[in-house]
């Protein structure tokens, strides 16, 4: 087993005196994929925010590439993040850019200031390296037409391959295929597993539907009122342990 | 995971439904207190002006003179309709320099001004307090001042539409970046991108169409607006119709107001199509 590239222990956070998060530990390894499963309001995506730093722990150790981020501080900490990059349920890429521009702006740290103020300025070895990018995710063929005529699932791709140009060997995916149809969601899990099986990133990916980690994932780690529940190989998940996982969603819808 | 049904049966059963209440009187009375006030202040607000629809109807007659002795439109090429036209070009490049000459100063104030993009509390503030600075004092005024610098002309127009204008862009655009979906901002961010790098690559493209589409009505107002500053001294037609209103050429200020009518609407259907093709 290779040594973990993203290490968290007794994670913890509160919203106005609500624990959301309480001692959550768990590591992800380079070439493994795992699946965050867990009712809604379980605490899977914030888990994954303060990984990010978008939502700031109140307690716990964060150790990236080695690297415990609580010890590090602007500059040093900015570049530590930067090893992992994150996908969002809403994809967040502009819609009036092209599919390659969009790309590009993962490595907008690696860029200076005044380079990247607009896409006309991009050095070139960083628009190539985004066309490598996008070759990845199989869109290199639509690199130059605006993200607003791809499809939800071509646009997540692109969003993977912005992932890929930020050269981030920890990806985390908040509901990367929530928005997106069927088809379009195994394509994407399809692509992300190849990212930690062919290309040895560590993956992490919080998913609504077990059907897609069962199928797609290496490891599944369940999360139940901010407590981490089972953490297994999902070969050895069983239906039990997921029925004791959404009981507070048909609790809600009941 | 579903419920057990029982049949196809949606028929509502009154027996164990909850009784409908009705929305509560207090609320009723808010609405009409808040009437009353606004009833009441219309009242105050006729008296305060003047307003008597009586003296309007009396007074037709001399309205009627003032009417008849400005028709025929003086349509003399030489006299009237050439410096007329010369004039109306005038009063465009005022609306065209005071719209495109505030954008650098309302940019700045803009990203400097909305919360998403300003990089500190205090900047916010700031400049908050230089747009609604520019924003409240009006255009004249300024014209004013700046005739005292630069002497009267079109060019003291020009630098109070700058300025009035940094004023009304600059709050606009920075409402219209508080608005856009800041998702794309959070996810450079969260790449280690900085803040000028996120706003120039998230914020600023994302309300391109927005930014063009206000700066579009902008200019449409700020021709209408460097009329009135051809009426203090300006230059423009909004000067010559004064002019001609002094030397009681009534039927060349008509000219004067037909071409002001053609500018307008052709200002107008421009600025319209060009945002439809935005928009689109």
């Amino acid at each position: 087993m290779n040594r973990p590239l993203l290490d968290v222990t007794s994670l913890a956070k509160s919203f106005g005196g609500r624990k959301v998060l309480d001692g959550v530990d768990f590591s992800v390894s380079p070439g493994e994929l795992v699946a965050f499963l867990g009712a809604n309001g379980s605490g899977k995506s914030t888990t994954l925010r303060c990984v990010m730093g978008i939502t700031e722990a109140d307690a716990g150790t964060i150790k990236l590439g080695g690297q415990d981020l609580g010890l590090l501080q602007g500059k040093s900490l900015q570049q530590a993040r930067r090893r992992a990059a994150m996908i969002f349920q809403k994809i967040h890429l502009v819609p009036r850019r092209t599919a390659l521009e969009n790309v590009c702006t993962g490595a907008l740290a690696r860029m200076s200031t005044g380079r990247s103020l607009s896409p006309l300025f991009f050095p070139d070895d960083i628009l190539q390296e985004a066309m490598d990018c996008l070759d990845r995710v199989g869109l290199a063929d639509r690199a130059h037409d605006r993200v607003s005529r791809l499809s939800g699932g071509q646009q997540q791709r692109v969003a993977v391959a912005r992932a890929l140009c930020q050269r981030a060997d920890v990806v985390l995916a908040d509901e990367p295929v929530s928005a997106l149809d069927p088809h379009a969601a195994e394509q994407v899990m399809q692509l992300l597993a190849g990212l930690a099986h062919e290309h040895g990133l560590a993956v992490a990916a919080v998913l609504h539907q077990p059907d897609l980690a069962l199928r797609h994932a290496d490891r599944a780690i369940g999360l139940l009122g901010g407590r981490l529940v089972f953490d297994s190989p999902v070969s050895s998940l069983g239906a039990a342990d997921l029925d004791h996982l959404y009981a507070p969603d048909r609790m809600a819808a009941a | 995971m579903s419920a057990p049904t029982t049949g196809a049966s949606v028929t509502p059963r009154p027996d164990t439904a909850p009784r409908p209440v009705r929305r509560s009187r207090r609320r009723w009375f808010g609405w009409a207190a808040l009437a009353a006030v606004v009833v009441w202040l219309h009242i105050l607000a006729i008296q305060g002006t003047g307003f008597e629809p009586q003296l309007l109807v009396d007074g037709w007659k001399g309205m009627a003179d003032f009417l008849a002795q400005s028709f025929p439109p003086d349509l003399n090429w030489d006299k009237t309709i050439k410096p007329g036209l010369d004039a109306t070009l005038i009063t465009l490049w005022i609306g065209l320099l005071g719209t495109t000459f505030s954008v650098p100063t309302a940019l700045l104030l803009a990203v400097f001004g909305a919360r998403t993009t300003s990089p500190a509390g205090w900047t916010y503030q700031l400049a908050r307090a230089i747009l609604s600075f520019f924003r409240a004092v009006p255009d004249i005024v300024f014209a004013l001042i700046f005739v005292t610098a630069v002497g009267l002309g079109p060019f003291p127009g020009v630098l109070a539409l700058i300025c009035h204008n940094t004023g009304v862009m600059g709050k606009l655009w920075a409402e219209a970046m508080e608005e856009t979906d800041g998702g794309p901002q959070e996810a450079l961010r969260s790449a280690g991108a900085n803040r000028l790098q996120q706003v120039a690559n998230a914020t600023l493209p994302m309300v391109v169409p927005q930014f063009v589409g206000l700066l579009l009505y902008r200019f449409d107002v700020n021709v209408r607006s460097s009329l009135v500053l051809g009426l203090v001294g300006a230059g423009g037609i909004g000067l010559l119709i004064n002019q001609s209103i002094k030397t009681f050429r009534f039927d060349a200020m008509l000219t004067h107001i037909l071409i002001v009518l053609v500018l307008i609407i052709v200002v107008d259907q421009l600025s319209a199509f060009v945002r439809r093709r935005l928009a689109a």
